[in-house]
């Protein structure tokens, strides 16, 4: 599993992806740990199959009783399918999910974690110090979707937004964009349902400072490239299956 | 999932599965009882012996009934432990590849107490298995038992039926159905022993 450290501060960010060991058969996924002296964030920690390998490389930067709240910006396996697991390692722990989802996400086990619902209108994960927002993404694209920013370290976790499906050796960072769009295009049409919802989404997004746009495949955009994706998702129609 | 995992998802399901039918076979037996009784009523002196006789027959029919119905519940806890166990063990494997992958991590350490948690949880939970198979296998021994008083009272009832004139034939064909009922009863029973007996506790 790569580690990528994306902001050191009063607190922490890493990039955990491009893990090698992966089935070849599962989509490759990015999961974010934002680490406080104390205190460990997973967000969007994965499927079933990475928690290994995840846990292992979450162990790097904190002990296993530090991992204490798990972030899943929506229901999908690839998200969140490894809750079974952190249920059953993790003693003091909170999971901030969709409140919309709860009874849907309790599928996957979720009875020494206490499940933390996010109403729609969003909330905010305090970490010590740290305060993250959540953002509404609803309907980018599951009807009921949240993305994490941290006004400190400007980074958007904007999950399923601005993700591209590429091979294990991709870069993290978004190093061409007009070369990257043609990656980003029909994942966005055919699994964005609504041009409506994006256009609300884009207008509250552009209200925020962010330095890194970091979502949950593929790679991370920074700098001016976080307004280049915004103008282009902008212009795009979604939801083309129709 | 492990061969032996799925082997036991098998025989817990089997068991509701055999029991089902057992089920409908010792309604088939209450209903014979109640057959025979509008028989042996209408027959009156000529079939006098075969009147406690269905007395005896729907009353073993009710047992087996209430027996099957505390078995089936039975069984539904030995499937949700055994969920449980499949799922302790995806944990503790889980775990214990985490640990072996984080190597010399910092806090490569702190694994160690989930891994052995979720050993103990995984043993604990194969342990119970194993109890409660055997408080089951007791239980299926008890309805085999009715099934044998079953065929005693059929040998009995066609001992009865020869007595009963014009009447010979018509209980003659509930001793029959008794008697068939009983086998069935015993064989998927006897089924449901053999796949559980390799998880008794020894």
């Amino acid at each position: 599993m790569k580690m990528t450290k994306i902001y050191e501060g009063s607190h922490q960010w890493i990039m955990f992806g491009r893990d090698e060991g992966k089935p070849g058969n599962i989509i490759d996924t990015n999961q974010y740990v934002v680490r406080t002296a104390n205190r460990c964030l997973l967000l969007d920690p994965g499927g079933a199959e990475l928690f290994a390998p995840m846990m292992a490389a979450v162990l790097h930067h904190a002990p296993v009783d530090q991992i204490t709240d798990l972030f899943a910006s929506h229901q999908d396996p690839d998200v969140i399918s490894s809750l079974g697991l952190w249920d059953q390692a993790l003693t003091n722990a909170k999971l901030h999910a969709p409140a919309f989802w709860e009874g849907f996400l309790r599928h996957y086990s979720c009875e020494s974690i206490e499940y933390v619902g996010i109403p729609d209108n969003g909330g905010t994960i305090k970490l010590e110090s740290v305060e993250l927002q959540l953002i509404p993404a609803h309907y980018l694209h599951s009807s009921a979707n949240f993305h994490v920013y941290d006004p400190q370290a400007k980074i958007l976790m904007t999950g399923d937004v601005g993700a591209a499906i590429e091979g294990p050796d991709t870069p993290v960072f978004v190093e061409n964009f007009s070369a990257h769009v043609e990656k980003m295009r029909h994942w966005h049409q055919r699994i964005m349902p609504s041009n409506q919802a994006k256009r609300v989404w884009i207008e509250r997004v552009r209200n925020l400072d962010v330095d890194i746009l970091a979502p949950q495949h593929g790679r991370m955009f920074k700098g001016d490239d976080v307004k280049r994706f915004l103008d282009w998702f902008d212009a795009l129609q979604v939801g083309i299956a129709v | 999932m492990t061969n032996q995992t799925k082997s036991q998802f098998i025989a817990v399901a089997s068991i509701t599965s055999e029991l089902s039918a057992v089920m409908v076979v010792a309604k088939e037996i209450s209903l014979a009882a109640a057959n025979a009784k509008a028989i042996a009523f209408r027959a009156g002196d000529k079939a006098k012996g075969f009147q406690p006789i269905t007395d005896f027959i729907n009353e073993l029919a009710k047992e087996t009934i209430e027996l099957v119905t505390n078995i089936n519940i039975y069984a539904l806890v030995l499937y949700r432990l055994t969920v449980n166990e499949f799922q302790k063990t995806v944990a503790y494997n889980k775990f214990e590849l985490a640990s072996k992958m984080a190597g010399d991590a910092v806090y490569a350490k702190s694994m160690q107490e989930p891994v052995e948690h979720a050993k103990l949880s995984m043993q604990d939970c194969q342990r119970q298995f194993k109890r409660d198979v055997s408080q089951l296998l007791g239980q299926l021994e008890a309805v085999m038992h009715h099934a044998r008083a079953a065929r005693v009272i059929a040998a009995n009832s066609r001992i009865e039926a020869s007595q009963a004139g014009e009447y010979l034939q018509s209980l003659q064909a509930v001793a029959e159905s008794v008697d068939k009922a009983a086998h069935t009863i015993h064989d998927n029973v006897q089924r449901c022993r053999i796949a559980l007996s390799i998880y008794r506790n020894s």
